[in-house]
Parts: C-alpha cells; sequence; structure tokens
C-alpha cells in the first residue's frame, strides 16, 4: 500500500478509450472539441486562442460557478496526427503570460505533457506523461516530491489516515 | 500555507524521509527505532525528522521521556488533498472525453443496423 520508491519526476497516466484513434485526436486538437471537456473539474473552458502548429498557443480561461477564472496555457512542440501531441503546459494570465502555480508556487512553472494515441483491440489507448521542463533543480525536486507523494498513496490511503487521526484530537 | 505545501514536497522528495513516513503510518515509534533499518547515524536521522518537522509532517512528543514520533493531520490532509486533486485534474478530464467520445458516436449507432442501443461496458485502465 505504502512504499518509498525512489523519486521519479514523470508523472504518467493511462486510459483506453473505447473509440477510434482519429476521433480521439480531433477531441484532443481541435478547438470545438476541447471546449466540451478540457479543463480543470467543476470548469468550463473558453478558448481565447488556438494555434494548431508547433510553437502555436492554446490559451484559455477555465471558469467555475462561483465565478473565480483561472487562466492557464499551452505552447504546442510537436504535432504528430494522430498519435502524438507535445505541449509545454503552464497557468498564466489572460495575455498569456506564464504565472506560478496557484496551490504552490514554488512548483515549475511549466511542464512538458505529451499524449500518445495508439491503436488498441478497436479502441485507444492514451498516455499521459508530465514531467517539468525550464526548471530550477529546486522546482524540480518538488514536483518529485508531489509525484513520490502520489506513489506512496498519500492521494488515498494517507487521507484516511489523516482523517483518522484528525478524529482523535 | 502556500510555502508549507512547498517544504511538504521538498520533505517528500527524499527516500529515506518517504521511508520515515510510511513507517510512522504504522503507529507513533521513538528515534531510536526509526533509525534501526537505515544503517545511519543518529545526527543524520535528526536531521531527516527536523526537516519532516519543520514540514508540519510529523511531531515530537515533548511529556513522554523517549520523544516518540508521529505523524501529523493537519499538515499530512493538506498534502493529500493537494496530490488528490491533481491525480483528480486527469481521472475527471478524461471521464469527460470519454463522455464526449460516446456522444460523438451516438447519431453514428442509431443508423446502424445491429441494435447498437446498448450501452456498452465503460473500458478504462488507469495507471
Amino acid at each position: 500500500m505504502i512504499s518509498s520508491a525512489d523519486a521519479a519526476t514523470e508523472f504518467v497516466f493511462k486510459r483506453t478509450f473505447d473509440a477510434p484513434r482519429e476521433d480521439v485526436w480531433n477531441a484532443f486538437t481541435q478547438a470545438e472539441h476541447l471546449k466540451h471537456w478540457w479543463g480543470a473539474p467543476g470548469s468550463k473552458i473558453e478558448i481565447a486562442r488556438h494555434e494548431l502548429r508547433p510553437g502555436g498557443l492554446f490559451l484559455y480561461c477555465q471558469k467555475f460557478p462561483d465565478g473565480r477564472t483561472m487562466w492557464a496555457r499551452f505552447i504546442f512542440r510537436e504535432i504528430v496526427a494522430p498519435e502524438r501531441l507535445v505541449w509545454l503546459n503552464g497557468f498564466s494570465n489572460e495575455e498569456g503570460g506564464l504565472t506560478p502555480n496557484p496551490w504552490v508556487p514554488a512548483f515549475p512553472l511549466e511542464t512538458l505533457n505529451t499524449v500518445t494515441l495508439a491503436e488498441q483491440d478497436g479502441g485507444t489507448l492514451l498516455t499521459i506523461t508530465v514531467t517539468p521542463i525550464n526548471a530550477s533543480d529546486e522546482q524540480t525536486e518538488l514536483f518529485a516530491g508531489g509525484i513520490a507523494g502520489m506513489k506512496m498513496g498519500f492521494g488515498n490511503s494517507f487521507k484516511k489516515l489523516a482523517d483518522h487521526l484528525a478524529g482523535q484530537n | 500555507m502556500q510555502d508549507q505545501l512547498s517544504s511538504t514536497f521538498a520533505a517528500l522528495a527524499d527516500p529515506t524521509r518517504r521511508a520515515i513516513l510510511a513507517r510512522l503510518a504504522l503507529g507513533e515509534t521513538s528515534v531510536t527505532e526509526l533509525a534501526e533499518p537505515f544503517a545511519m547515524s543518529m545526527p543524520a536521522v535528526s536531521k531527516h525528522l527536523k526537516v519532516l518537522e519543520r514540514a508540519g509532517l510529523i511531531a515530537r512528543s515533548r511529556d513522554a521521556q523517549w520523544r516518540p514520533c508521529r505523524l501529523e493531520a493537519g499538515q499530512l490532509k493538506e498534502a493529500a488533498s493537494w496530490i488528490e486533486e491533481y491525480r483528480r485534474f486527469w481521472e475527471e478530464s478524461l471521464d469527460r472525453l470519454d463522455a464526449y467520445l460516446r456522444k460523438m458516436k451516438e447519431p453514428a449507432k442509431k443508423t446502424s443496423s445491429n441494435g447498437a442501443t446498448k450501452k456498452k461496458a465503460k473500458s478504462r485502465s488507469k495507471e
């Protein structure tokens, strides 16, 4: 349940979809599709810019029901339809200038996000890799700490434990 | 609180400190006992404990003479919630993508001849 494996600086997430690869690719790379599903949980996004070309900017605003807004951006790096999308990912202001992570300001400003799509049993296997980029050693170490925490089961078992401990006080 | 999260993640970046936390998850224990599995000098262990204490992840009892270490609930919960949020961001984003892809397929299904109205089992695998 809880292990103390070495810190990695790569966050990997996989999911299979019961849909053709072309559809998943389109949903990930076209503004008219992205606006229906992309964004932080509970938010709806408004897209200010979406330039699907290397170096192009995807700038969007996440709007929450309580009126809060949170801007974020992609800078596209590699676009290989329908199998590979690479972008620099970060929070931003509404002009598209990078801003620190709102919760952990000492985190790397940008991560390199890679999505690969592979055909699998008539469906599509999506793999997302997130790793710090243009970051200082301290920023990279913090990111590794977060990933390590996740691998330790901080998100699940430790949360239950914390609730339990809090109940005892 | 923001700086506290940063020092929490910095504390977690070290494998020895993660091992100490994993040990303390089993219950409070003395510094001597903590040092045992690490083949490490007491001062070295104490240094790690200080980092964990500063990060708010553990506390050391003042009353008992052997000053046992234990996990601290508050900051632990803060860090756990943040980590959970990050995982949830991807989880929920991909749930929405999954639902959206199914919706995209619907018009095609209506015209297909094999009565494809029954719901397909959700197929997903997680890391």
